[in-house]
């Protein structure tokens, strides 16, 4: 939608590719993987960046040693308002078709636009969470078109005065992919409306339109050219849905179209100033399609290059074809589409005052950066860090967890194991569970202090997880309290090697692996609940202690 | 419809014009670009003389309104869009140097609504007129990959 903008703002980073290129030059000596940066001098990292790992793919690592890849992404965030962006009709998913839908949508003469001031308010978070500026005044203008999903002839958007920009926004690169920390610039955050939804039949010579969605309000979110690989990109889209999901602003889902990447990528050679031709990538509804779709597309311009024929890299959009694994030409632009913006006449600008911005400054909530550079500073492996931050509700969980006092790593380890794997099985959300964050707590601390046996805790905990109840209220009704008790064990250890005499004869003639035959047999009589180092520790006394 | 025609007139002068297409619609925004984002401003400063506008392009300016002209339509159109675009250059040289830009009228109070749903009451009245209705949908032209 920007791409007038990104067009006009370009300009600007020849001239700090200049500089680049000197710092380039000057540091040969380092790998040729290291590729400096030279877009948005504002998010330079302080790290050096290696080139991240894709997929083990040797093929694009060796393309990577002669091309850099330039990308950047457009994000469109729906908005979870209860209205549309300038009426009051429902904004709901689902509905029948054309049922959410008045006058101000469906472009009647006449009707007014009224902008619903949880737009402004989500537009706000949003470019405060990217680190962006505001704008206490900016305005709306009309986009136009003509495509049938459009009944008023233009889209309301904002095109010279956003609402917010120059952020930038901090990844982590999961460690399978290289590991690191990086930093991606944001040019703008815009305030738009949604078009409505087009379906096309595959028999008959028609399309046909559903206006429900027309009007439904977004905020688009323009990234710098920074990204330099599908992991990058797929990383900085996993990164806003996380953002989006913590603010509450959206739910970020890709399959309901509530979240929506368009990639623009151009490849050119290492070394070489002027950037090549870039071509946009659509229909991507997961990021692991991005990364690959990237990927494609990097080696398929690569090969161009190769092969002299540069010149057959144009200026297209090109769609993401699932079941080929490639992407296909959709349309070539001929000439940078004329969208005649112009002032909005029906709206009056968008002022926001200081007060106002400070306090939703105030009520944003822990963003997922500073909830992983947090649990890192616990001391949280980095595996472990981007799991629990991932999700805001396994994060929310874990952080009441271990509110109540529960060891760090212990919280996590139950999270990550025993606790991920039922929801997976059951197909639920850790909000669905009937395990309190009080009751894991608890858990853990009652395995600590070796009132119950780490083999009794996960017992109970898939009991916890399903129906409910207390983690003490259960030791007393089970009986369940570990038996920690040295002559209490003894007995039982000697019982067992009185009532097996043929294996003790084995044992003691060499075949010392039946020492987990009476380890079994002692802990069967224990119900579970002898205390497995104290039991062993007996038991290898007395199997070993010559008569 | 007036400006949004006139909009479509204007984009539809020459290529070469398409600095002074932006200062001629509305001095005030090319002044607000400046005031607001220089980076911006950079792409839309002018130096042309704005009371020289070139005649326009009607056989793109058709195509970009989606309708279809005849030669002598096309040549009866371009008699009358001069005409319009010569009155804008007559309102291009006032000269509003001293002038604050404005990016918007200003309105007094809140003009931001409650995000409290409200369903249209005669929906059916706005489905009833729309000329082609395939049971729950709109019926278009296939409008696949077309731009």
């Amino acid at each position: 939608m920007s791409t007038t903008l990104l067009r006009t703002i370009q300009p600007n980073h020849f001239t700090l590719l200049g500089t680049a290129l000197f710092r380039r030059n000057r540091t040969t000596t380092t790998s040729r993987h290291i590729s400096v940066r030279c877009l948005g001098s504002q998010t330079a990292s302080s790290q050096p960046r290696t080139a991240p790992k894709n997929h083990g793919s040797n093929k694009l690592d060796e393309i990577l040693r002669d091309y850099e890849a330039v990308i950047g992404i457009e994000t469109h965030v729906q908005l979870s308002t209860s209205t549309k962006a300038f009426c009051t009709c429902p904004n709901t998913y689902g509905s029948k078709p054309n049922t959410s839908i008045c006058p101000v949508c469906m472009g009647l003469p006449g009707a007014l636009p009224v902008l619903s001031s949880k737009v402004v308010d989500f537009g706000v978070r949003l470019g405060l969470a990217l680190n962006c500026g505001l704008s206490l005044k900016s305005k709306f203008d009309r986009k136009q078109y003509f495509y049938p999903d459009l009944p008023k002839g233009y889209q309301i958007s904002q095109f010279d005065v956003p609402i917010a920009s120059g952020g930038y926004v901090d990844v982590d690169i999961p460690l399978e992919f290289g590991g690191g920390h990086r930093r991606f610039g944001i040019t703008r955050v815009h305030m738009e409306e949604d078009a409505g939804k087009l379906l096309h039949s595959d028999t008959g010579d028609y399309s046909q339109v559903d206006l429900n969605r027309a009007g439904v309000p977004l905020l688009e979110i323009v990234s710098e050219p920074d990204m330099r690989s599908g992991i990058e990109a797929a990383e900085y889209g996993s990164e806003m849905q996380r953002i989006v999901r913590y603010l509450g602003v959206s739910n970020g889902n890709m399959q309901e179209g509530s979240l929506r990447c368009d990639v623009n990528i151009s490849i050119r050679p290492i070394g070489q100033a002027q950037f090549g031709t870039k071509v946009e990538i659509k229909n991507l509804n997961a990021f692991s399609a991005m990364s690959r779709a990237i990927d494609y597309e990097i080696t398929r311009q690569a090969l161009l290059y190769n092969q002299g024929q540069a010149d057959q890299i144009v200026t297209e959009t090109r769609l993401w074809d699932e079941g080929a694994q490639k992407t296909v030409t959709m349309r070539k632009k001929e000439g940078l589409a004329d969208y005649r913006y112009f002032p909005e006449p029906d709206l009056p600008e968008v002022i926001l005052t200081q007060e106002y911005v400070d306090s939703i400054r105030a009520s944003l909530p822990e963003l997922p950066e500073a909830k992983r550079r947090r649990y890192e500073a616990m001391g949280l492996g980095i595996q472990d860090v981007l799991f629990l931050a991932n999700d805001v509700s396994v994060a929310e969980y874990f952080d009441q967890v271990i509110g109540k006092g529960a060891d760090v790593k212990s919280a996590a380890n139950w999270l990550m194991s025993d606790i991920a794997a039922y929801l997976k099985n059951e197909e639920l959300s850790i909000s669905d569970v009937k395990l309190t964050p009080q009751e894991l707590a608890e858990l853990i601390a009652a395995i600590k202090d070796e009132t119950i046996s780490g083999k009794i805790g996960k017992q109970i905990l898939f009991e916890l997880l399903a129906k409910g109840g207390t983690v003490q209220g259960m030791i007393k009704e089970k009986d369940l309290v570990q038996i920690t008790d040295p002559v209490e064990i003894e007995k039982m250890i000697m019982k067992v090697i009185s009532e097996s005499p043929k294996q003790l004869e084995q044992y003691r003639s060499g075949r010392t692996k039946l020492q987990g035959f009476f380890a079994g047999q002692v802990m069967k009589m224990s119900k579970g609940k002898a205390n497995p180092a104290l039991l062993n520790k007996i038991l290898l006394e007395k199997l070993d202690a010559k008569e | 419809m007036a400006t949004r025609a006139l909009l479509a007139v204007l984009s539809a002068s020459p290529p070469r014009m398409i600095q002074t297409k932006v200062s001629t619609f509305s001095s005030s925004s090319s002044l607000s670009f400046q005031r607001h984002s220089r980076r911006i401003a950079r792409c839309f400063s002018s130096d042309t003389n704005p009371s020289v506008l070139q005649p326009p392009d009607v056989s793109r300016l058709a195509e970009t309104a989606r309708i279809s002209l005849t030669p002598s339509e096309i040549e009866e159109c371009g008699a009358k869009i001069r005409q319009v675009i010569h009155w804008f250059g007559q309102l291009q040289q006032v000269d509003v140097s001293c002038v604050e830009p404005a990016i918007r009228a200003e309105m007094e109070g809140g003009n931001l609504r409650e995000d409290a749903p409200e369903t249209f009451e005669n929906r059916d009245s706005i489905r009833a007129s729309i000329p082609s209705f395939d049971e729950v949908y709109l019926k278009v032209p296939k409008v696949l990959n077309k731009e």
